[in-house]
C-alpha cells in the first residue's frame, strides 16, 4: 500500500488529489459557515437573532443561500466582455483556493512545503486584485469600473506595508519557509515582540480583503455594490466564496506569522493535548471574529484617508520597524544564520 | 571571495556624493514649497567640491568583485564629470529671475544623482556597472529636461529624450547580451581574455559590439543617432542643457574609451572604420546643419555634435596617443562649453530668458565684458590658436595622423573651416550688427563662471603640460 | 521527461502569449496576455530551480507593475482606427527595416560560437544554501554597489514622478487629522431645548459647530483660507 502511494506515479497523483481534497473540503465548509458566523455574530452585536429558521440555530442557512444562488438566472449585461466577465469570479475563487497549498496545519503538514512559501502567499494574494479589476472593467458599467479602480489602488498600496511587515518577520526567522516561520515562534509568538507590526498587518489584511472599514470597492452607499454590481447567480456566488476564502486565508497568514501557527500558547500539558491543526483553527476563528467585530463597529473610511493611512502611516512605520528589527537583531547577535532553521 | 572583492574605500567618492544627495533631498523637502532651490544648490556645490577632493585622493584598485575599478583614467574622467556638474549647478543658482515659479529644488538633487551615475560609468569594469551607471545618469536627465512642465518645448524635450533614450538603452542591452552570449562573462578582464584567445571572431560578437557602440553613441549624440539633440537642447532649461552638454558626454566617452581599448582592444582594426565613419559624419553634419540656425541653444546642439565627432577622432586612432588626445580635447571642450552656456544663461531681458541669435546683436557695445567672453569661446571652438580648442584639435589631428587616418584628418580640417563660419557669425552679430535692446545685468555667479572659463580658455596653454601628463597617465592606465 | 514536457508547455504558452501581446486589438487583452506571459516565465524559472526569482517575478511584475499597466490602459480611451491608419502607411518601411534586422540576426546566430573560456562557465549550485540565501549573499556582498545604484535609479524615478506631476493646487480637501480627532463633543455638540411649534429661524437660526471644517483644514487646501460663511448665524444661538 505505502509502496503504491509513494513510489508510483499514479499513486502519487492520487495522494496529491486526496491531500488537495483534504484541504479544500473543510475550507469550503468553513466558508459556508463563515457567512453564517458573520450574520450570527453581527446580529448578536446588534441585539438581533440573525438567521434562525433553517435548521437548528439556522445552521442550514448557508446551504439555503447556496441553493438560491445556483437557481438564479445568470445575467450578462449588454456590452460586457463575456469571456472576461465570466473569467473574473472564477479567477478570484481559484486563487483563494490555490493559496492554501502551502499553509502548514501542523509540523510539516502542508500540501506543498516549499522553501519560498511566504513569497508564494504574497504572490497569490497580490493576484487577487486581478479578479476585481477585470470584473470591474468587463462589466461595462461605471459603478463596477470605479469599484475596480478603487480596489486596485487600495490593494497595491497596502501590499507595500504587508510586504515590509513580512520582511521584519523574516529577519527574525531567517527563512521563507512557512514551517520554519512557525517553528521560530516556539518560545514566543511574534505578536508580542512585534506588536505594532501585528496591528499593521491586521489592518492591512482588512484592506487587502476589501473588508469593512475598507470596503470602498464595494461601497454599497455610493457604488451600489462596486465591482460586482452586475453579477448574479453562480458568478456572484464564486466572488462571494472567493472573498470569504480570502478572509480565512488572511486569518491563516496572521496566525502563522504572528500567532504561532499550530503551536499551543504554552508548551505545557493541558495545551499540548489539543492537536496542532485545532490550534490553528482556533486562531483563525479568533482572527475572523475580530474581522467581523470590526465590521460591526467601524464606519467606512473616506478614500483619501485610506490612502493616507497606507502610504503616510503604515509605510514609514513598517520601514522604520524593519530597520529597527534588523539593527536590534544585529546588535544582540540574535540574527539567524544564512540558510534558515533547517 | 577574497579581501579585495569588497573594497568600500574605492567607491568612497560615489557613496559620499549619493549620501549627500539623500541628505539634500530631505533638506529640500523640509523647506516650504517653491523655496529651497538656492540652498539645495549651494549644498550640492559643496558636496561636489568635497567629492572632487575625495576623487583626487582615492587609491587605485578594483573592488566589488571586479565590477568597479579606480585608476588614473577613472579619476581624470570623474574630475571632468564633477566639473561639468559643478558648472551646471552654478548656472542653476541664478537661473530664474522673472516672476515665474522657480525651478524645483529637485533640480540640484537630480543633477547630483546624475553625476553619481556618470562617476559610476567612469569606473565601470563590468558591463552591468556600465548599464546601471548609464541608466542612473540618463534617467535623471530625462526628468531634468522636462522640468519646465508648463512649457510645451520642455515637455517635448523630456518625452523625446526619454523615448529615444529608452530605445538606445534597449539596443545597448541587446548588444551586451550578444557579447555575454559569446564570452560568458560580463567582466572586462574576462572579455579581454576571451577575445584574445580566439583568432576568428564570430559575426555575433561583432553585431553585439556594433549595438553597444550604437547605444553609447546615442548618448553622445553622434550622427546618425543625433536626432533628439537639437530639440532637447532647446527645450530643456538652460542650466540643464549646460549639464547635458557636459558631464554625461564625458562619462559616456569614458565608457566608450574603456570598452573599446580594454575588452575590445584586440578587435581595433575591425571597429576603427566604424568609429571613423561616425566621426566623419558628426563633424560634417555638425558643421553644415548649424549654419541655418537662429537659436543659440540649437546652435550649441549642433556644435556639440560636431565636437563629439572631433573627440571620436582620437578614439578612431586606437592608440595611447589617441586616448590622450581625446582626454585633452574633452577638457578643452568642458572649459569652452561651460563658458558659452554661462553666457547663454546670462542672456535675459527684463528677467525673461532670450535665446535667439538676434538678441545678441550689438552686445559688443551694450555689454563688452560678456561679448568678449563669448567671442573668446567662439574663437576657441573654431580652433584658433592659442585658445583651448586649438590644442584639443591639434592633438586629435596629430593622433589620427600618426595612425595613418589621413582622410579623417583631411575631412576634420575641412569641417573645421565650415564650422568657423557659424561660430564667427555669432561674433559678427555681437560686434557689427545694429544694437538690440540692452540685456539685463548678469548675475554674479554667471559673471564668475563665464569670466573664469574665459581665462581658462585663454590661458589653457599654461596648464597644458600638467594636463597632458595626467591624460597620458590616464591613457596608459587604460592599457590602450 | 515530465520536466521537459512541462518546460515545452510553459515555453510554448509564453511565446504564444508574447505574440498575442503585440497582435491583439484590445489593449486590455494585450495586458492580460502580458500577465500570462509573465506567469509562464515564472513557471520556467521554477523548472530551472530558481523558485525565488519565480515568486519575485509574480509579486513584482504581475502583482504590482502589470496592475498599474492595466489600471492605466483601462482608463485610456484608445482609438484603434486612428492607430491602424498610421500602421498601414508606415508598414512597408517597417517591414523592410524589420526584414533587414531579421536577416542580420539569422546571419549572426547561424554562425554563433562561444569563446572557449565561456563554454565552461562555472554554474555550480552553492552547497547547502537555498537559492534565496545564495542570491542574498551575492547581492549584499559582491554586487552591493550595483544593488544600491539600482536603488538610486528607482529613487530618481520616484523623484521624477513627483516633480513632473505633483501640483500644489488648492483644490484638495485635506484635513489635519490630529486636530480633527482632538475635537471633543463639547466643542461640536450642544443640546438645545426647542419650544414646540416655534420656527427655528425665529429662534435665531441654525446652530453650527464652534470649530468647523475650516479649523481642521490643512493650510493651502481648498476652503482653508475662506472665512466660514456661517459665523454670523452662530451668534443667534
Amino acid at each position: 500500500m505505502a509502496q503504491f502511494f509513494y513510489h508510483t506515479l499514479a499513486g502519487q497523483i492520487i495522494l496529491m488529489l486526496l491531500e488537495t481534497l483534504a484541504v479544500l473540503v473543510p475550507l469550503l465548509i468553513g466558508v459556508a459557515y463563515l457567512t453564517l458566523m458573520e450574520r450570527k455574530v453581527m446580529a448578536a452585536m446588534q441585539r438581533r437573532r440573525g438567521p434562525n429558521v433553517n435548521g437548528p440555530f439556522g445552521l442550514l442557512q448557508a446551504f439555503a443561500d447556496a441553493i438560491k444562488m445556483i437557481m438564479k438566472e445568470t445575467v450578462i449585461p449588454a456590452g460586457a466582455n463575456r469571456a472576461l466577465f465570466l473569467f473574473a469570479p472564477f479567477l478570484t475563487f481559484s486563487l483563494a483556493m490555490l493559496a492554501w497549498a502551502v499553509i502548514p496545519t501542523g509540523n510539516g503538514l502542508a500540501v506543498a512545503d516549499i522553501n519560498v512559501g511566504i513569497l508564494y502567499l504574497l504572490a497569490i494574494s497580490s493576484l487577487g486584485v486581478y479578479g476585481i479589476l477585470i470584473a470591474g472593467w468587463a462589466s461595462n458599467s461605471k459603478y463596477a469600473f470605479l469599484g475596480g479602480l478603487r480596489s486596485a489602488a487600495q490593494m497595491v498600496s497596502y501590499e507595500v506595508s504587508i510586504g515590509l511587515v513580512i520582511v521584519s518577520v523574516l529577519l527574525a526567522v531567517g527563512s521563507l519557509n512557512l514551517n520554519d516561520i512557525v517553528l521560530a515562534q516556539r518560545h514566543v509568538w511574534f505578536c508580542l515582540p512585534m506588536f505594532p507590526m501585528f496591528i499593521v498587518f491586521f489592518i492591512s489584511a482588512l484592506a487587502e480583503t476589501n473588508r469593512a472599514p475598507f470596503d470602498l470597492p464595494e461601497g454599497e452607499s455610493e457604488l451600489v455594490a462596486g465591482f460586482f454590481v452586475e453579477y448574479s447567480s453562480l458568478a456572484f456566488g464564486l466572488f462571494f466564496l472567493g472573498e470569504y476564502a480570502n478572509m480565512i486565508l488572511m486569518s491563516g497568514m496572521i496566525s502563522i506569522l504572528f500567532l504561532g501557527g499550530w503551536l499551543p500558547p504554552l508548551g505545557l500539558a493541558p495545551f499540548t493535548w489539543i492537536p496542532g491543526p485545532l490550534w490553528l483553527i482556533f486562531k483563525i476563528l479568533f482572527c475572523l471574529f475580530v474581522f467581523i467585530w470590526i465590521r460591526a463597529t467601524f464606519p467606512r473610511f473616506r478614500y483619501d484617508q485610506l490612502m493616507r493611512l497606507g502610504w503616510k502611516v503604515f509605510l514609514p512605520l513598517s520601514l522604520v520597524w524593519m530597520i529597527a528589527t534588523a539593527g536590534f537583531l544585529m546588535a544582540t547577535g540574535l540574527l539567524p544564520q544564512v540558510g534558515g532553521v533547517n | 571571495m577574497n579581501a579585495m572583492s569588497v573594497n568600500w574605500i574605492l567607491a568612497l567618492p560615489e557613496i559620499t556624493l549619493a549620501l549627500a544627495g539623500l541628505v539634500i533631498l530631505v533638506f529640500g523637502v523640509l523647506q516650504r514649497p517653491g523655496k529651497g532651490i538656492g540652498a539645495c544648490t549651494v549644498l550640492s556645490i559643496a558636496a561636489f567640491v568635497g567629492c572632487a577632493v575625495l576623487v583626487a585622493l582615492s587609491p587605485d584598485g578594483a573592488a566589488y568583485a571586479g565590477t568597479f575599478v579606480n585608476d588614473s583614467f577613472a579619476r581624470f574622467m570623474k574630475i571632468l564629470v564633477l566639473l561639468g556638474g559643478l558648472v551646471a549647478l552654478l548656472l542653476t543658482v541664478s537661473y530664474r529671475t522673472d516672476e515665474r515659479a522657480p525651478l524645483p529644488f529637485e533640480t540640484a538633487v537630480l543633477i547630483l544623482f546624475s553625476t553619481v551615475g556618470a562617476m559610476i560609468m567612469a569606473s565601470s569594469a563590468n558591463l552591468m556597472t556600465l548599464f546601471v551607471g548609464l541608466e542612473l545618469s540618463s534617467l535623471s536627465i530625462y526628468i531634468l529636461a522636462a522640468l519646465e512642465r508648463d512649457d510645451v518645448l520642455s515637455s517635448e524635450a523630456g518625452l523625446k529624450y526619454f523615448v529615444l533614450g529608452s530605445l538606445a538603452s534597449g539596443l545597448l542591452l541587446y548588444g551586451m547580451s550578444l557579447v555575454y552570449g559569446y564570452a560568458g562573462t560580463m567582466e572586462y578582464s574576462g572579455l579581454i581574455a576571451a577575445i584574445q584567445q580566439t583568432t576568428a571572431l564570430p559575426v555575433g560578437l561583432m553585431v553585439g559590439l556594433v549595438f553597444l557602440v550604437v547605444g553609447l553613441c546615442f548618448k553622445l549624440s553622434v550622427v546618425p543617432f543625433h536626432m533628439w539633440t537639437p530639440d532637447v537642447y532647446q527645450g530643456a532649461p538652460t542650466p540643464v542643457t549646460a549639464y547635458m552638454a557636459g558631464a554625461p558626454k564625458f562619462a559616456t566617452f569614458a565608457l566608450l574609451l574603456r570598452v573599446m581599448s580594454g575588452p575590445f582592444g584586440a578587435m581595433a582594426p575591425r571597429w576603427q572604420i566604424l568609429i571613423e565613419t561616425l566621426s566623419i559624419l558628426s563633424m560634417v553634419y555638425g558643421a553644415l546643419a548649424a549654419i541655418p540656425q537662429t537659436n543659440i541653444k540649437r546652435l550649441m546642439a549642433y556644435s556639440s555634435i560636431g565636437h563629439m565627432g572631433y573627440a571620436l577622432m582620437g578614439l578612431a586612432a586606437a592608440s595611447t596617443n589617441g586616448v590622450r588626445a581625446t582626454l585633452v580635447y574633452l577638457a578643452a571642450y568642458l572649459v569652452m562649453n561651460a563658458g558659452v552656456f554661462a553666457v547663454i544663461t546670462a542672456m535675459r531681458r527684463k528677467g525673461r530668458e532670450v535665446t535667439s541669435l538676434a538678441d545678441l546683436s550689438g552686445l559688443g557695445r551694450t555689454d563688452p565684458g560678456l561679448a568678449a567672453a563669448l567671442a573668446v569661446f567662439m574663437f576657441s571652438m573654431v580652433g584658433a590658436p592659442p585658445l583651448a580648442g586649438f590644442f584639443g584639435k591639434l592633438m586629435v589631428f596629430a593622433a589620427a595622423w600618426q595612425s595613418g587616418l589621413y582622410v579623417l584628418v583631411g575631412i576634420g580640417a575641412l569641417s573645421s573651416v565650415i564650422g568657423a563660419y557659424y561660430y564667427l557669425r555669432v561674433v559678427k552679430v555681437m560686434y557689427f550688427d545694429a544694437s538690440a535692446e540692452r540685456l539685463d545685468q548678469p548675475a554674479r555667479s554667471l559673471v564668475f563662471v563665464s569670466g573664469s572659463m574665459g581665462l581658462a580658455t585663454v590661458f589653457f596653454v599654461l596648464a597644458l603640460g600638467p594636463l597632458m601628463a595626467l591624460a597620458r597617465q590616464a591613457a596608459l592606465a587604460l592599457g590602450g | 521527461m515530465l520536466a521537459q514536457l512541462v518546460f515545452y508547455v510553459f515555453a510554448a504558452v509564453l511565446l504564444l502569449s508574447a505574440a498575442m501581446v503585440i497582435s491583439v486589438r484590445n489593449p486590455v487583452h494585450a495586458v492580460l496576455f502580458l500577465i500570462l506571459a509573465f506567469f509562464n516565465a515564472a513557471g520556467l524559472f521554477l523548472i530551472a530551480g530558481a523558485e525565488f526569482l519565480a515568486m519575485l517575478l509574480v509579486i513584482v511584475y504581475v502583482g504590482a507593475v502589470a496592475v498599474l499597466f492595466l489600471f492605466v490602459v483601462m482608463m485610456l480611451d484608445i482609438d484603434f482606427t486612428q492607430l491602424r491608419e498610421g500602421l498601414q502607411r508606415h508598414a512597408p518601411i517597417g517591414i523592410c527595416v524589420g526584414g533587414v534586422l531579421f536577416a542580420e540576426l539569422i546571419m549572426a546566430l547561424s554562425h554563433w560560437t562561444m569563446a572557449p573560456a565561456g563554454v565552461s562557465v562555472p554554474l555550480q549550485a552553492a552547497p547547502g544554501l537555498t537559492n534565496t540565501a545564495a542570491l542574498g549573499t551575492l547581492i549584499y556582498t559582491h554586487y552591493v554597489l550595483l544593488f544600491q545604484a539600482c536603488g538610486l535609479v528607482l529613487l530618481v524615478a520616484m523623484i521624477g514622478a513627483i516633480v513632473l506631476t505633483l501640483r500644489q493646487t488648492g483644490s484638495g480637501r485635506r484635513q489635519n487629522i490630529e486636530k480633527q480627532h482632538a475635537r471633543t463633543p463639547e466643542e461640536t455638540l450642544v443640546l438645545v431645548r426647542v419650544p414646540l411649534g416655534e420656527n427655528v429661524l425665529e429662534q435665531g437660526g441654525f446652530l453650527r459647530p464652534q470649530t468647523s471644517y475650516y479649523d481642521t483644514a490643512v493650510p493651502g487646501s481648498y476652503g482653508s483660507t475662506g472665512q466660514p460663511a456661517v459665523e454670523k448665524e452662530e451668534t443667534g444661538a
